[in-house]
């Protein structure tokens, strides 16, 4: 057999390299040439682009209030993009009474009307530019156009629209995005769900509970998510239906939002859920305990310290290291335990609070059972317990 | 003669392949790179931020000696743009002042924290807590000799469920954890770990350990490292992700989530390339286990790094990675062509043996035996300089295609004249410079051979930091 270089020498290969020589040669060039009229062509429209920035910000009273007739700068392509940029940062800043006169704006130039065309016409990325444009208009005649983006059966549109709407910031917006859910067959990433519905849903949460009581499994979890930060006490006893779900992720959301009620109910369904079976809806109500201002959680509370979960724990005994004035009855009861690891979570988290230096200092001038030595030894006597059951653990899971 | 053939053909078509292989994943990761780029433009970070679904994270600081640079850069580090953030400083050993520099400047206490060592580490003498900032804990702990058992370390006193490594003497820019976050927010349940991109951090000027102003370095060996960096993290990392088949996300700065950092039992201490050995064992646990997973990279959060500015240095550096990617091969040499590890084991594994581990000895062989072929009239003069210059042609064209790929994304370089340094020296990587790492390359395997895995220390200029006026 031949080498490839003979056969090829033999097929005129000299010329054939030769060839591939220019060419990369050419491609170089090529390259290289590219790079600098892209520079060159860069600084050129951005010093353009500033030249007309400046020009048509010391008109901007005029464009705002119609004084300058849209015809003058809508039809310039380099204008109408930074015309809509200004109108579009400022409305994202702006209070209600401020919004009139720059939506306005977008109305009367027709601005707002291309957008929505484009949004409902146009393909690819310049849909998915336009669908964002349009929610950060937050005009509600813009919903319809990215209420119809949720339907296109690209993925990445899907997106935009979700993301657009969310940028509304108005629950209308919500609507769509909740109709297409609770079918489950809607595909877009959970968390841009979330981060929509929440923006859209923060001033009503009750949206959420109608939808989720028609819901099952992922999806009642992800309504459950959203409503767990935005549940208020205006949702009342709705909040106690749900922390009876079957699904331990809704279970956890009426946990959080609980949090953020002090209803009557609030402790007995708080105490409740801190047994549950599943350690996050646990967790979720050691966090919601810690946030209630209410002296009958510190049993609760005490429970959870011994809890089996590591997490729960660590936010027991962060809940508890909140609660000062009771802190040194907190400790007796909490040595009472015998719970090593209870008693190393505690002290952990009296330490990151600063409020052990306290309480040290307490002990001492009070002539109590406790002074700051014996503190100390327990502390010490416990932290050696739990280090060579963490050696144990570490054994346990192969590490070398 | 016949030998001499064969070896010719070898090499031909091992380099043809090479740069085909490299040209395609350049143009993968071109399509990538504007993708990514338009998705950028709806990208909103302050939203990000002010999600309440933005998880927390903990930054794994591995300290060793680094008392000259560590206090600035920790509080670069507690000045990062997020929202849920937690600093575990780990103090290796040090022999120098570190521990006291970090001790005074942030009002250290010692912290009764619960650490319970899940991956077993060096002995711990302290937890210490700032009281200046809650969110800084220092773990001082004896030295292992290896970056490794400090991060580890570090993972077991983490408390978030993602972990970032970060090397103490880089720099982060500000909002590049919120940005490598992201990656992980696209799909959190798929995406195990992301990586960002490294720069280099010589000639830039450093103004309280925060980039002021990027400027290309004033040497040639420095300014070689940066097209070097491009390449490797905009042309190959970008492609490589985009098929799922990143092999390594850069211990100077990666996202993971820590339970499968755990699940894989840390980072193997006295691996020489602890990041590489990591991701590849992240691949294979993933794999083995059939689950849905992303390991990915994105370009535009960065961090930025001192590389060495001198041959020696530079030389030791390459010897060791070379160490590393022989270290982290060869454990799992089973997962070549298995089907049970899918594309990771059919072609990044194959590739990264034939085209990164063995290319030295690839080259060198080759090189010999075509210059043996031209004594012996075995090959043509004319055709074996036109073929070298094909080859070089070709190689420099694919260099500049990288610096292109800068130009067309994240033009770190503004400058004009800068970016025409950039493509002159883009004419010289391939000689003599590819040459020069070649055998540095080399010495690394010899060393592994010879078992010699110490690690022997690079020389630093150290960050030349201005303070604010």
């Amino acid at each position: 057999m031949g080498s490839i270089f003979k056969g090829i020498e033999k097929l005129g290969a000299a010329g054939l390299v030769l060839e591939a020589i220019l060419i990369s040669l050419l491609g170089i060039f090529l390259l290289v040439g590219f790079i600098v009229l892209r520079r060159w062509y860069r600084a050129r429209y951005f010093h353009k682009r500033n030249l007309r920035t400046v020009a048509l910000r010391s008109q901007w009273n005029d464009i705002l209030s119609g004084k300058m007739p849209a015809e003058d700068w809508r039809f310039d392509p380099l204008d109408c993009d930074i015309v809509e940029s200004i109108l579009l940062d400022s409305i994202e800043m702006s209070s209600a009474d401020e919004l009139v006169p720059l939506l306005d704006c977008l109305r009367v130039s027709g601005l707002l009307d291309m957008r929505i065309y484009e949004a409902r016409t146009l393909r690819g990325l310049k849909q998915r530019t336009a669908l964002l444009a349009l929610g950060r208009t937050r005009a509600m005649e813009a919903i319809p156009a990215l209420a119809a983006g949720l339907d296109s059966h690209l993925r990445e549109t899907r997106i935009a629209a979700v993301r657009g709407l969310g940028r509304t910031a108005r629950m209308e917006a919500a609507i769509p995005i909740l109709d297409r859910i609770v079918t489950g067959q809607f595909d877009a990433p959970e968390r841009s769900l979330k981060n929509a519905l929440v923006n859209c849903c923060r001033s009503h949460p009750d949206v959420l509970v109608s939808y989720i009581e028609h819901t099952h499994g992922p999806v009642r979890e992800l309504l459950a998510r959203v409503l767990g930060e935005l549940a208020s006490a205006e949702l009342g006893e709705e909040l106690l239906v749900l922390a009876s779900d079957v699904l331990p992720e809704v279970r956890a959301s009426a946990a959080r939002a609980l949090g953020n009620t002090d209803a009557s109910y609030t402790l007995p369904a708080l105490h409740s859920l801190a047994t549950d079976p599943e350690w996050f809806v646990r967790l979720r109500a050691v966090v919601a305990l810690g946030q209630i201002e209410n002296i009958g959680k510190i049993s609760i509370l005490l429970r959870s310290l011994c809890d089996a979960n590591r997490h729960v724990r660590q936010r027991a005994a962060w809940a508890l290291a909140q609660m000062e004035p009771q802190l040194d009855q907190i400790l007796e009861d909490v040595v009472a335990t015998k719970d090593d690891y209870a008693l190393q979570a505690f002290v952990s988290e009296l330490e990151r609070s600063g409020a052990i230096e306290k309480l040290g200092t307490g002990f001492a001038g009070s002539g109590r059972r406790f002074t700051e030595i014996a503190l100390t030894e327990i502390v010490a006597e416990a932290r050696k317990r739990v280090e060579l059951t963490g050696k144990a653990a570490a054994a346990s899971v192969g590490a070398r | 003669m016949h030998f001499l053939a064969i070896s010719n053909d070898t090499l031909f078509i091992y380099y043809l392949l090479s740069n085909v292989i490299y040209l395609g994943l350049l143009i993968v990761a071109i399509v990538r790179n504007v993708r990514h780029r338009h998705r950028l433009g709806s990208q909103r970070l302050e939203l990000v931020k002010a999600s309440p679904f933005t998880p927390p994270i903990t930054l794994i600081v591995p300290a060793h000696n680094e008392e000259g640079s560590i206090v600035g850069s920790v509080g670069a580090l507690l000045g990062l743009e997020y929202p849920r953030l937690e600093v575990i400083v780990v103090n290796d050993g040090s022999d120098d002042a570190t521990m006291e520099r970090l001790r005074q400047a942030y009002q250290l206490h010692t912290a009764r924290i619960l650490y319970i060592a899940d991956i077993a580490t060096a002995p711990l003498h302290a937890i210490y807590r700032s009281r200046l900032d809650p969110r800084l804990f220092v773990l001082d702990k004896e030295a292992a000799g290896c970056k490794a058992d400090a991060i580890n370390a570090g993972i077991n006193a983490a408390t978030s469920p993602y972990i970032c490594v970060v090397d103490a003497d880089s720099i982060l820019e500000k909002e590049s954890l919120i940005r490598i976050m992201a990656g992980v927010f696209a799909d959190p349940g798929r995406v195990m770990a992301v990586g960002g991109i490294v720069r280099v951090l010589n000639g830039s000027r450093v103004v309280n350990n925060q980039i002021e102003e990027v400027r290309l370095p004033k040497s040639p060996i420095e300014v070689m490292q940066v097209i070097e960096y491009l390449r490797a993290f905009l042309v190959g990392r970008e492609a490589w992700a985009g098929f799922n088949m990143l092999p390594i996300i850069s211990g100077a700065f990666g996202v993971f989530q820590r339970d499968l950092v755990l699940q894989v039992g840390g980072f193997r201490t006295h691996a020489v390339g602890e990041d590489l050995d990591l991701v590849i064992r992240m691949h294979r646990r993933l794999r083995e286990e059939n689950r849905p997973y992303q390991i990915d990279f994105i370009p535009d959060p960065t961090c930025w790094t001192e590389v060495p500015t001198d041959f020696k240095s530079l030389a030791r550096q390459r010897a060791r990675w070379h160490k590393g990617l022989i270290d982290a091969l060869w454990p799992n040499r089973d997962m070549l062509f298995r089907t049970r590890y899918g594309r990771v084991g059919w072609l990044v594994l194959p590739y990264m043996w034939i085209f990164e581990f063995l290319a030295p000895l690839i080259e060198v062989v080759g090189y010999s035996t075509i210059i043996l072929a031209l004594i012996s009239g075995v090959l043509s003069k004319s055709f074996f300089l036109q073929f070298l210059l094909f080859g070089y042609a070709f190689a420099t064209l694919i260099s500049i295609g990288s610096v292109l790929l800068e130009e067309m994304t994240f033009r770190r370089y503004s400058d004009s004249r800068e970016v025409a340094r950039l493509l002159i020296y883009c004419l010289f990587e391939h000689f003599p410079y590819r040459q020069l790492t070649m055998i540095w390359r080399l010495q690394g395997i010899w060393q592994y051979l010879r078992g010699d895995l110490k690690w022997r220390s690079l020389k630093r200029v150290g960050i030349s930091t201005d303070p604010v006026a």
